[in-house]
């Protein structure tokens, strides 16, 4: 059964449904305070998620102290965990944290251009090309709740949209939700273990959670085929 | 002066002083303490035979402020109604205390606590309890709105963290009264004053931040707006928690170390108990910055973390709040019994140099103190090295009975615990006149009724709060079923929240009200109706009506004003009774005043705000229902008989004298009949969506029922079942509380009936609100119209 660790850091505050939700997807899952992390722990784990929150506040740009902690503990160490195959995962402020750590392609993520925070649901489509393990079970079309007031992806010009076409944004908006630049909602890495997304999958597992009590796009929430997709990978 | 740490501190004397100058002395040293206060502080030190400390008369002052504790709710208050005399013999143990006693005669079991602890706690399932606590932060969040509210949120979920031995937050709720968003600058009479605009822009941004950040979904609440409210905005901060039951009780016990645990101790936050404790001046936007404490909500998020681990590892016997007051408050409360030494210089500080008293009673914020046995603190030390919060070694409980503060090798405060916490009673006078019922003088003939209801959906009171509520993260934890916000498309609004809770196949419903239109003019009756529309809102959204329990949470303008004081003595009386008559205990609650403010033109109060929010148990999560209505071709019902009357409604705000001037009846024993038949239905999947008739009446919980975006609705009137005489008027806008607007799925429309549910009407294919009466259409609109213009409301201004 893969094992996936979630690091906690001071303010993160997504850890215990992301926990419950790798769980019903069958994986084992361990929330670790960060004060407790140290490089042995990647060691006894298949996947490092980053939950979502507020990292020490993110007063200064999110996700960047929790980066400099991590980088700190961690060296070079993740990115060997992830090139000898293991995966990380990053939601919300995880996934500020993750593109800050460069496991992911080169982005920003930056204050939403309505310069709110803002907590609704968003329409989401795949985008072809790779085929992420973490998308696979899901449909073309589906939505996710959001809630973050940085969460417009920014590139260099042009990379945005290289990013579409070459599949390294497999996770789009259905519409435009917060500016993001070609309504890019995650990034994955080349390999497809590294995937970082503003929407929170582990808000949808049930029918319950949705707003319409009437929803009957699946048997379960869409956040439920989520991390079943990758559990399915890595236990193939 | 040597460089080495020492004690800042001095006495002051005051066993010589007349009554005048002790007056003068309290006003110097801001302590809000009465003439009646110090002669009984002078006279408890002439007894000792010493005289006090600095620190002593500031814990004093902490200790005995309205704040702390509530002396008007335990006044004696001699009450003249319509020229009777009567006295009340405190409002708290007449109106709120015996209410919830007698109620929980009959619910034993589900009562769990009420009035004891940081929160009242009500049985979930066999394992768990919910609790729910409710404040409000008025004063800091008139001078600075971001830091007043952020605080008062802050403050209120570490209320849950020290409930019992530790519960933990799961849902949030915050209620805001503000002057209108679109009042002219000029027409603010007095110099500082924060426009309403800017105090609703930094008061829910101060929420925001302080929610979000600590990963509690804020799921329900209110606002209004009126003028009575510019100079004194209203803020409650109230959070729900759940707890084993088995961690409820707690006790300090002689030998128990007091380990203080979170943020630092600093200069912010000085005397916030005493400074809410008076009205506000125009002086106060300059002077009383201090008061106003400095939220980070990482500080608390990190604290609670560790308060609920070792909590889980049995390690606390006793957890409180560092709240108003500080550690004068919160250790002096923990010692109350038994007594013990505090020492002051273990307290990490954000800054050197700060005296004494400012250690004891600065409410710095994220604090907690824990009282545990000395083999728990390796434990404890552990725990918060993981979760990075810092404790100290406060004091220690001894059984001496006497409160002994020692700084830096100095005594600087000996107090006999028991006389510390004999303020003196007070005597106060209230007086009320029931205001006439005045039968209608004309009939409101409207160009067009459409245009009336589109009127009272752009009304301030009732349009969407979607933009406020979208910067709320009101899904973080994953938990909220019923979420503010629903429909098809996510946006029509709901009646409650229910929030599922982890381990347990049982959800817990939140939901609140207040309706201070009504208040102005007819205290009692909004005191029944507050409490009507809180329990109609939980039975509503699924929970068992005789697994309720309420929160009151008053706001009062000047207390020492007969009239004023009469207002609060009659709303308490009308809450009390409706409270019994549901046998919806009341299980927690809080009160604020001197909400006035000197103005250029002479003081403004507020009138008689009552919040009344609860919480209820949802047995199943099949029992959760909607507001938004479902499907073509259901059935909609009126439950419960519509009166005459439009005192305080939103339409008599626009006209008078169209409807009976008086507030529309409600009989409570009724009511509860009819919430108890709509819950049998509920339980058996008759029930699809259910609205709760409040502000503007039928004609606006139509419409709001058909934002779902699924339906229309085509009724005829005639059938609502309503008092001979009703107007038009009353019918289609009237408030008559205990009223419920149903979808009933056809097939279960026999059923329905016989409960006592009368259909007026069809849910429609075509998205448009059709509504007759008398053989004439009075409103004929489609529903993405009305939308429209309830959706915008706020947008210009939030």
């Amino acid at each position: 059964m893969p094992h996936a660790l979630l690091i906690k850091f001071p303010g993160t505050n997504c850890d215990a449904e992301t926990a419950r939700a790798l769980e019903a997807a069958g994986f084992t899952a361990e929330v670790l305070p960060v004060a407790l992390l140290d490089e042995s722990a990647l060691e006894r784990t298949q996947m490092v998620v980053f939950s979502g929150g507020f990292s020490y506040g993110d007063y200064v740009m999110s996700g960047r102290i929790a980066q400099l902690i991590t980088k700190n503990k961690l060296g070079d160490r993740l990115r060997q965990f992830v090139d000898n195959g293991g995966y990380a995962l990053g939601i919300c402020n995880g996934f500020q944290i993750l593109t800050q750590l460069d496991l992911l392609p080169k982005a920003s993520l930056i204050h939403n251009t309505s310069g709110r925070f803002m907590c609704r649901w968003a329409p989401l489509k795949k985008n072809g090309g790779k085929v992420s393990p973490f998308l696979q079970a899901l449909p073309d079309n589906f939505e996710l709740p959001v809630a973050h007031a940085e969460g417009r992806v920014v590139t260099v010009a042009g990379d945005a949209a290289q990013y579409v076409k070459n599949g390294l944004a497999p996770l789009l908006y259905g519409e435009d939700v917060n500016g993001s630049t070609e309504r890019i909602a995650g990034l994955q890495d080349e390999t497809g273990r590294v995937f970082g997304l503003m929407p929170h999958p582990e808000r949808f597992l049930s029918k319950a959670h949705h707003y319409d009590p009437d929803w009957s796009g699946a048997e379960q929430g869409w956040g439920y085929y989520f991390f079943k997709g990758a559990f399915e990978t890595m236990t193939a | 002066m040597s460089d080495s740490p020492h004690a800042i501190f001095r006495h002051i004397p005051i066993r010589d002083l007349d009554a005048d100058q002790l007056l003068a002395l309290s006003q110097q040293m801001k302590l809000s303490l009465s003439k009646a206060d110090m002669l009984a502080v002078q006279k408890m030190y002439q007894e000792e035979n010493r005289e006090p400390t600095d620190v002593e008369l500031e814990v004093i002052a902490q200790t005995w402020s309205e704040h702390c504790k509530h002396r008007i709710f335990n006044a004696k208050i001699t009450h003249t109604l319509n020229g009777e005399t009567e006295v009340v013999d405190s409002l708290f143990k007449t109106y709120v205390r015996a209410v919830t006693e007698q109620i929980w005669k009959d619910k034993p079991n589900f009562i769990l606590g009420a009035f004891v602890d940081n929160a009242g706690f009500v049985r979930l399932d066999d394992e768990r309890a919910v609790c729910l606590k409710v404040e409000t932060h008025n004063h800091p969040s008139a001078i600075e709105p971001y830091a007043g509210a952020n605080t008062g949120l802050g403050g209120v979920i570490r209320d849950i963290l020290g409930a019992g031995k530790g519960a933990k937050p799961i849902g949030s709720l915050d209620v805001f009264c503000f002057g209108p968003p679109d009042i002219d600058e000029k027409d603010l009479k007095a110099k500082d004053v924060i426009h309403p605009l800017g105090i609703m822009r930094g008061v829910v941004r101060g929420v925001r931040d302080y929610g979000n950040r600590m990963g509690i979904p804020t799921v329900n609440g209110a606002i209004q707006f009126d003028d009575s409210y510019i100079y004194n905005p209203l803020v409650f901060c109230g959070t729900a928690g759940v707890i084993p039951i088995k961690d409820i009780a707690k006790e300090v016990k002689p030998g128990h170390w007091l380990i203080a645990a979170g943020g630092r101790t600093g200069r912010d936050g000085l005397k916030g108990a005493t400074f809410s404790s008076a009205s506000l001046t125009a002086d106060s936007h300059e002077e009383d910055q201090t008061a106003v404490q400095i939220g980070n909500p990482i500080e608390e998020k990190k604290v609670g973390d560790f308060i609920l681990a070792a909590r889980d590892k049995g390690l606390i016997e006793f957890v409180t709040d560092c709240g108003a007051g500080g550690f004068s408050s919160a250790a002096g409360e923990m010692l109350s019994e038994v007594g013990g030494e505090v020492w002051l210089e273990n307290a990490p500080l954000k800054e050197p140099g700060l005296e004494s008293w400012q250690v004891f009673i600065s409410e710095s914020q994220e604090r907690m103190v824990l009282a545990v046995e000395e083999s728990a603190i390796p434990e404890l030390e552990r725990l918060a090295a993981m979760f990075e919060t810092e404790l100290c070694r406060l004091a220690r409980a001894d059984g001496s009975k006497r409160l002994k503060v020692w700084h830096h090798g100095s005594l600087v405060c000996d107090l006999h615990v028991e006389k510390l916490h004999e303020a003196p009673r007070r005597e106060m006078k209230g007086r009320w006149r029931t205001p006439a019922v005045k039968e209608p003088k004309v009939a409101l003939k409207p160009s067009s009724w459409t245009g009336t209801l589109k009127t009272l959906l752009a009304d301030f009171s009732i349009v969407s709060r979607e933009p406020i509520i979208r910067e709320y993260d009101h899904e973080v934890q994953g938990n909220t079923i019923l979420k503010p916000l629903a429909g098809a498309a996510g946006d029509a609004p709901q009646d409650g929240a229910v929030i599922q809770i982890d381990g347990s196949s049982k959800l817990m419903a939140m939901a609140c009200a207040l309706l201070p239109e009504l208040g102005k003019t007819d205290p009692h009756a909004m005191g029944r109706a507050v409490v009507d529309e809180c329990v109609r809102q939980l039975v509503a959204v699924g929970a068992d009506p005789d697994r309720l329990a309420i929160l009151d949470n008053f706001c009062v303008g000047n207390p020492d004003d007969e009239r004023e004081l009469g207002a609060l003595v009659e709303c308490t009386k009308g809450m009390a009774i409706s409270a019994l008559a549901y046998a919806a205990p009341f299980v927690s609650g809080k009160d604020s005043f001197y909400n006035y403010f000197v103005t250029d033109e002479g003081p403004v109060s507020i009138p008689v705000t009552l919040l009344v929010s609860g919480i209820g148990i949802v047995e199943d999560a099949a029992h959760v229902v909607g507001s938004s209505l479902r499907k073509v071709g259901s059935k909609i019902c009126v439950f419960g008989p519509t009166k005459r009357g439009l005192r305080g409604s939103v339409l008599g705000k626009y006209v008078s004298g169209c409807g009976l001037e008086a507030a529309p009846e409600f009989d409570e024993a009724e009511a509860l009949e009819r919430y108890r038949k709509y819950h049998a239905l509920v339980k058996q999947g008759a029930i699809l969506s259910a609205h709760d008739v409040s502000e503007g009446g039928l004609g606006v919980a139509l419409a709001e029922m058909a934002f779902s975006g699924k339906a229309g609705i085509r009724a005829d009137l005639d059938r609502v079942p309503a008092q001979v005489g009703c107007t038009a008027a009353e019918v289609l806008f009237g408030e008559t509380p205990a009223r419920l607007l149903i979808e009933v799925a056809p097939e279960h429309m026999e059923a329905a009936r016989q409960a006592g549910l009368v259909a007026i009407g069809e849910s429609t294919g075509e998205k448009w609100l059709h509504l007759t009466y008398q053989g004439n259409t009075l409103v004929d609109a489609s529903v993405a119209e009305l939308k429209a213009i309830w959706k915008a409301g706020l947008t210009p201004y939030y």
